[in-house]
């Protein structure tokens, strides 16, 4: 320190050392530092809303009373910030110990050397414990783990029975064809806009289940070259395309909720994260409204998922407590105390990363099982480099097809010349 | 020596804040940074690679310049004929003045908001609504590239002509009444009265109108950002509506290329102060003849 002074802080060996001295950069790098034995008081960027930063406060309120030495506060930040905001942080090097962000995020800011390197810290149960899909998409090509699977969200179809049945649907449809015969029946029976599509609309995330129900990829598995020209993807993309040249869906967000509501649609392809939030926010069809997995196409189901990580900055005076606390959100202790306090503070489900507990959520079973199917085939989205980069440029040459006429193959083939140019 | 200290506070503030954030830009320019692993000197490759490979970067250029001409042009001329129709001191030209030029002092934020439920494909949408009551079929406004420019231009006029409005009026009632009283004497009508004494007598107020227009229309972002987060990451649908902060936002944001963005930046930088330099040259030119 300047001025011939020393910070003195507290280390695991009994005594005090000064912060600059050789002593410290070692029991720093063991992971023994501030935190692991003395008071540590931690701050945690939880994107999203404010009560959701509330319900993982209290969380970590329980947290403290096995861990006394170890305070987390946490604050929300928006997803329309938060990016930038974390970038920030990991640039200036000070900010929240603890982040939680998109799923993509602990790849992109620990490749930036933001955050740390969760391998090396003991998280073999954490890894056990998450589904081998979702794990891959949170692992960086090298094996790093900067960030772990803090909750889950996926694709599910959300239908008004009574409109189906109205339009002589017996229920919701199981395949493409299905599907596709389910839309012709709600247009002829007068519902304008049968079905939209949220979550990432008109962007590739939707697109992404068709091309997983087809049976395509958007890399090879070893991320050598990308997989995306295959035939499985035009036959995925075709049919993707027809929903909004045909049918009339949405290439815009929409209330998905609402417009089920008014019985404006008759179906949705929307985020799990609706499916709490019908009843609450729509209470005048509660009962009226199911939910069921997405349609299968000829390779069977499949859905992409997403949702956030929760990672340590690498920047932080207290990596031991931060991983601890991570690795305890796994438990089962803290899984149903926050899907209890979730569903309190803002009506929604804690979709953790554990499925098996999907049975303990305050919901009915219908809406677990539906749950439960939907996360036997999830795909989270590939970890292979330059994605980042390419997922803009392949959103638009998938929008080329329906805006523009664009031939399928062609504008798959021109998307795989970006990705493997990203690659390199 | 007092006098000199008591700019020592402005001055600090100046450099802090403003000068030494622009010269770091500049250095960033030349640099490989991602905001977190120290800048990597590239020399001009970031400039080489913007102004002759990127195609995105064209896209924005040519969105930014089709947007600019039509938005500032609009903007201008609805100006002047808003300043021309309410210039007086009547209670009808007041309240008039004041209601055109409430949207320059709203929130750009919650004007765009509004503009995304007017096109919004939903059955609230009031475009939808009222090209409905003509039995038009619903258009997806805000997921048609061929929409994106005509509905941010739209904006850009509703939101910038009460602004240009007021300065107009301004710049009409400095105009000496006597070069009216000859005219009139001298047989002119209204619109020759408009054509040979105000419009020249604005030179200097349409420049600044013009030029301060060029630079807003240049900087656009929030609209964008806004209004097509609803369909589209940056950009709109297929980048129709990409233009040069939002593509350096996206650069440096979101793709963590903080000496590329930083060289869009310069380069927005000189195109605004070449076409400045232009308007201001052709204006004296003008002035001249």
């Amino acid at each position: 320190m300047a001025g011939g002074t020393h910070a003195y802080q507290t280390c695991g060996c009994g005594g005090r050392v000064p912060a600059d001295s050789g002593l410290h950069h070692k029991w720093w790098q063991r992971g023994a530092g501030p935190g692991s034995r003395g008071p540590a008081t931690l701050t945690f960027w939880s994107v999203g809303a404010d009560e959701n930063a509330q319900a993982f406060q209290a969380a970590a309120d329980l947290y403290k009373q096995s861990h006394p030495d170890t305070t987390i506060k946490v604050q929300a930040i928006s997803w329309d910030d938060g990016h930038a905001k974390v970038l920030t942080a990991a640039t200036s090097k000070s900010g929240p110990d603890i982040i939680s962000g998109g799923m993509s995020w602990g790849i992109e800011f620990g490749e930036l050397g933001g955050m740390l390197d969760l391998n090396d810290r003991d998280i073999a149960d954490v890894k056990s414990k998450t589904r081998p899909e979702v794990m891959k998409a949170i692992t960086s090509p090298d094996g790093s783990v900067y960030g772990v699977s803090m909750d889950n969200a996926f694709y599910l179809l959300y239908y008004r029975p009574d409109l189906l049945a109205k339009a002589g649907i017996s229920g919701p449809p199981k395949t493409w064809d299905e599907l596709f015969t389910a839309l012709d029946k709600l247009k002829a029976a007068g519902i304008k806009t049968p079905m939209v599509e949220n979550f990432g609309t008109f962007e590739w995330l939707p697109w992404f289940n068709w091309l997983k129900q087809a049976g395509g990829s958007l890399y090879a598995d070893d991320c050598s070259k990308a997989t995306i020209d295959s035939d499985q993807a035009v036959l995925a993309t075709t049919n993707w395309a027809r929903q909004y040249t045909k049918y009339g869906v949405p290439k815009a967000a929409t209330d998905a909720g609402a417009g089920l509501a008014k019985g404006e649609y008759g179906m949705a392809i929307d985020g799990s994260w609706v499916v709490s939030g019908l009843d609450s926010g729509h209470p005048e069809i509660k009962g009226k409204w199911k939910v069921a997995p997405l349609p299968s196409g000829p390779a069977g189901a499949g859905t992409f998922v997403g949702g956030r990580i929760v990672g340590v900055m690498s920047y932080t005076k207290y990596p031991k407590a931060a991983v601890d606390f991570i690795k305890w959100l796994y438990s089962d202790d803290a899984i149903k105390k926050l899907q209890t306090e979730v569903f309190n503070k803002e009506g929604a489900l804690y979709l953790s990363p554990r499925p098996e507990l999907v049975d303990s959520l305050n919901t009915t079973d219908d809406v677990k099982a539906a749950l439960k199917t939907t996360m036997e085939t999830v795909t989270g989205p590939p970890n292979c480099k330059g994605w980042e980069l390419s997922g803009a440029d392949v959103t638009k040459k998938l929008q080329s097809v329906v805006n523009d006429g664009v031939d399928p193959k062609k504008a798959l083939s021109e998307a795989a010349t970006i990705m493997n140019n990203n690659l390199k | 020596m007092p006098g000199y200290a008591m700019l020592v506070p402005f001055a600090v503030l100046f450099i802090v804040f403003l000068v030494w954030p622009l010269l770091n830009s500049l250095w960033f320019a030349f640099t490989n940074y991602n905001g977190v692993k120290p800048p990597q000197w590239v020399g001009l490759d970031n400039f080489q690679r913007l102004w002759f490979e990127d195609e995105r970067f064209r896209k924005a250029i040519a969105n930014s310049f089709i947007y600019v001409v039509a938005a500032v042009t609009l903007t201008t001329v609805l100006s002047l004929v808003l300043a021309v129709a309410f210039r007086g001191t009547s209670w009808r030209d007041r309240i008039m003045r004041t209601l055109f030029f409430l949207p320059a002092v709203t929130s750009t934020i919650a004007v765009a908001l509004i503009w995304r439920w007017i096109f919004s494909v939903e059955e609230f949408g009031l475009a939808n609504t009222v090209i409905g009551w003509f039995g038009i079929e619903r258009v997806q406004w805000l997921a048609s590239p061929g929409w994106t420019i005509p509905i941010l231009v739209l904006m850009a006029v509703w939101g910038g002509c009460g602004y240009g409005m007021v300065i107009f009026v301004a710049g009409i009632n400095a105009i000496p009444e006597e070069h009216y009283e000859s005219a009139r004497l001298d047989g002119a009508n209204g619109w020759q009265q408009f054509w040979y004494i105000t419009l020249p007598q604005l030179k200097p107020v349409t420049t600044y109108v013009v030029i301060t227009g060029l630079i807003s229309a240049f900087q656009l972002f929030e609209a964008i950002y806004i209004i097509f987060r609803a369909v589209s990451s940056v950009g709109g649908v297929q980048d129709s509506g990409l233009m040069l902060v939002p593509y350096l936002y996206d650069m440096g944001f979101t793709k963590f290329q903080l000496g590329y963005a930083s060289a869009i930046a310069w380069t927005l930088f000189i195109i605004i102060f070449v076409v400045s330099m232009i308007q201001i040259r052709v204006t004296r030119a003008l002035k001249e003849l």
